[in-house]
This record gives structure tokens, sequence and C-alpha cells, in this order.
């Protein structure tokens, strides 16, 4: 194992009902690259509250989160699960992510395949983040749909709560929101669909520290995911 | 070291890199496909984000011909432009869209009626091969294609998941001016469980639908590794399906 290990913290959320596989490592053919030096999971209820730490194999590829999710006594309907990884940079080729799979059970809404989002983890300049990375957005369909927006906001911070700004775009008009979150917390916020008549445009994100964001869309008859995506940073 | 190997091999072969960004599409009946087109990551760079900004983009069917190229103008850096992507009914490919000052990740979007799934395109390029090169691939490519090989020249592993619910299955994209014998090896824990070697047309496309490849599981999901080689610069976006499979609605999505 070298001794120039990187690091990699990311979180994802899980919700009941899902089928929800993280490729814990970026496939490559040769086994020796197909093993992380280390991996800590951790379990997370809205308030940041420590469910579960579950001992995991570093060297599976494929973790279910569901299977993980399921042995937590009392897990709440949505739960974020953090990844805390050290690798060999060997690993991971391109930009270190771990990358999942996800699919309703039981729902006619087709799969979908994200790449997990990552926070600030112990070097910043692997996971391709060493600009501005806390500012960002995400444009929508002008058509109407028959689904929900919202932004999914985890903090990964330790000790430190992180205050968030969100801001929806409607034509020329625009509607904020503060939250405050507080260490490992996380929230859902909904974004209208409409205002004064006009779409929802774009959304941006601003904070003091990275946050966790995923751009989600739910049917609007079953709730299930059909847009589970990261956003852009203005600073690349 | 590798990267150097192949920057020689390739002035070696005459082979030169167009920068491209490119998404893919796929139109099915039942199955709407449009870009979104923008250039609001721009909104801060000066001398980048001014508008108006021109784009123009050019459709390549799964034969690699020309189905459409449309043009498009987005207004400003907070302005967004949907491309409907209406022709053919049926069919997958990819569209390369052009603009000066476009420094913005653009979206393709899928809607079934109801919902809309999106994914954003990658900056890369395409492979452009000169005629003694082109013709020394249709000789060795032809002759490994005999034995159901190809030349390897570029790889790429994925996994893939295969179940009774949901499956994702591969859009493969030709991003060079030869044709790209693709070989697709797949493999469950270790076990090889099927292998396909697909032929794309240049700058072709094809949807590998994994049933093809190896047969479903009976229940549950099934995760297996892919190990793709081609003859030429390739990508791929995995397409999430339901219950109903390729009839339903789908999802694309980027790969690292």
């Amino acid at each position: 194992m070298s001794s120039n290990l990187g690091a990699l913290l990311s979180a994802t959320f899980y919700e009941r009902g899902d089928e929800h596989l993280v490729e814990v490592i970026h496939q490559r053919d040769a086994a020796r690259y197909r093993r992380l030096a280390s991996l800590d999971i951790g379990v997370w209820d809205e308030a940041g509250t420590r469910l579960a730490a579950p001992a995991v194999d570093a060297g599976r590829e494929i973790l279910d989160v569901e299977a993980l999710v399921a042995a937590v006594p009392g897990a709440p309907a949505r739960v974020m699960v953090t990844f805390d990884a050290r690798y060999d940079p060997a690993i991971f080729p391109y930009r270190p992510h771990h990358y999942a799979y996800l699919h309703r059970r039981g729902s006619p809404a087709p799969a979908l395949y994200y790449a997990v989002n990552a926070g600030l983890g112990g070097v910043p300049d692997r996971i391709g983040a060493t600009a501005i990375n806390n500012f960002e957005t995400y444009v929508f369909r002008r058509r109407p749909l028959a689904e929900r927006y919202s932004l999914l906001l985890g903090c990964l911070s330790r000790w430190a709560p992180v205050e968030a700004t969100i801001t929806a775009h409607y034509g020329e008009a625009r509607l904020a929101r503060e939250v405050r979150l507080a260490p490992r917390a996380h929230v859902e916020v909904p974004l209208a669909a409409e205002h004064e008549g006009h779409r929802l445009a774009r959304v941006e994100l601003k904070a003091l520290f990275r946050l966790v964001a995923y751009v989600v869309g739910r049917a609007e008859a079953g709730g299930e995911l059909v847009l589970f995506d990261h956003l852009f940073t203005y600073f690349k | 070291m590798h990267r150097a190997l192949r920057a020689l091999a390739r002035r070696l072969l005459g082979v030169r890199r167009t920068p491209a960004y490119y998404l893919p599409w796929i139109t099915r009946p039942g199955l709407e496909c449009a870009l979104v087109l923008h250039n609001v990551e721009a909104r801060f760079k000066p001398g980048w984000n001014e508008g108006p900004f021109e784009l123009t983009a050019e459709q390549y069917g799964a034969d690699g011909r020309l189905v459409a190229r449309q043009r498009a103008t987005v207004r400003d850096s907070t302005d967004a432009v949907e491309l409907p992507l209406t022709a053919p009914r049926e069919g997958c490919g990819f569209v390369v869209v052009r603009g000066e000052r476009l420094h913005s990740d653009l979206y393709v979007c899928l809607f079934d009626g109801r919902t809309s799934t999106m994914t954003h395109g990658r900056g890369e390029f395409i492979e452009r091969y000169p005629p003694r090169t082109r013709a020394l691939l249709a000789l060795l490519g032809g002759l490994a294609a005999l034995a159901g090989r190809t030349l390897p020249a570029f790889a790429r592993d994925q996994f893939v998941y295969s179940g009774t619910e949901s499956r994702s299955h591969v859009l493969l994209l030709n991003l060079a001016d030869v044709p790209n014998r693709i070989r697709v090896d797949v493999t469950r824990d270790g076990a090889p469980l099927g292998a396909r070697l697909v032929r794309l047309p240049p700058c072709g496309a094809h949807l590998l639908h994994l049933a093809d490849v190896a047969a479903p599981p009976a229940r549950g999901t099934d995760v297996w590794r892919l190990r793709l080689t081609g003859n030429a610069w390739f990508n791929l976006y995995l397409v999430g399906a339901g219950r109903e499979d390729l009839a339903g609605p789908l999802s694309l999505m980027h790969v690292k």
C-alpha cells in the first residue's frame, strides 16, 4: 500500500423503499486497484445524530445501502449515509467519486445512476475542487412536469454548523431561503415549480463551506426520485 | 509515461483530436429528447459571460450520419434554450454542440409525457484518422474480428445492473471518424457471462441491450462487470430503464 493515501469524504441519501447500490471504487481491471485502504460508513438522521457506524470490508466493490440501513433499528424514512474513504491514488484514475445505482422498488420510473457527491476530504485537489466549490447552480426545464423539485442538503462538517442560502429564480423574480445545518444534519428544501406565473428556471446554492447537495425531482404521484443530480460550480 | 507513449503513437499514426462537447440522445415512441442549452456557469467569468451566445448542434445517428443541424441563441448567461431532437422517431446517437465562449455543462433530457430525467454532456474530442491509418485499422481490425476480437487501443470498465424491475443498458458512442469495433466482455463475480463484438460506424452509436449479452437474473438485481475495448476512441452513457424496459421511461447518465 502506498504511504501517500488520498481521502474522499462523500455522502448520499437513502430513502425507504429504494434499491440503492453504491460502487465503492471505480472499476479497474487489475485486482490491486479494487480495494480501498479504509472505509468508514456513517448513517445519520436529519438532526445529525449518528444512528450507526456499520463496519464494512474496504475490499468490497459494491455496497448495498438498502441492506445496510435495514440493519439500523428505528432508522427514519430518509437517512444520510457518509463514506469516509482512504485510498491509493492509483485506484481512482480520474476524479475520485463513488457512483451509485438507484431505483424505487415497484415504481415504473427508470433506474437512476449518479455520482455520489463528494465534500472536502483530506486532499481537495484530488476531488477537483481547488477553487470555490460552495457556490453552485442548476437549470431546469421550463415546461410543466408531473414532478416536484427540491434540494437535498447535508452537512459534512464535524464541529461547525453551516449556513446556506438557496435562491430559486423565476423570470426576473427570485425566492431565497436560508438554512442552517448542524454537523451531519440534513434537510430537503422544496423548490416551488412556479412563482408569479413563471416557471422555475434555475437554483443557486451558496454556503460558507461545501455541503453535500443533490438536485431532486420526485414523481408527483409516488414521490420516488426521477432526478438525483449534482449541481455545477461557477468556479472551475 | 503511458500518456506520452499514447501521444507518440497518435503522432506516428497521424491521428488528430478535435475538441468537441457532446451529449447522447435517444428517441423512442412516447419518449421525447431535448437539449437544454445555457451558459450559466460562465456568469462570473469576465470575457466569457457576455451574450448573446450563438450555438450549433449537430446530431449524429447510430449509423454515424448527420441527422440534423440546428442553431440556437442563448441571450445571456442566465438564459436557457430548449432544443427538441424530434427526428428520427426511434434512434440514438450523439450531438456535438459548438459555440464560442461556451463554458458550461449542457443537459440532455428524456421526457415520457410526465417526468423528465436529465444528465450532462462531456467536453472531450473526436479523433480524425488519415487514410493510411484507416486502411491499416480496416485490415488488422478485420482480421481480429474474424476471431471475435478487436484491436485494444482503448479500454473502459463499467458496472451495469440487470434486474427484474430495473436495469442499466449501455449507449456506446464512437467518437472517431473510423469504424470502431468494440468488444464487450461481461463477468459476474469473476465468472464470464458473455461477450459481444459490436461494430460502430464512424461517429456512430449502439444501444447495447443487456439481455442481448447475458441472461438477466430470475429475481433481484445482479451487478455485472463490463470490460469494453475498442480500436478507436469511444465513450458510453448508461441508460436506466424500469419495469417496461426500453418501451417505458428511460434515464441517461454519464459515467466516470
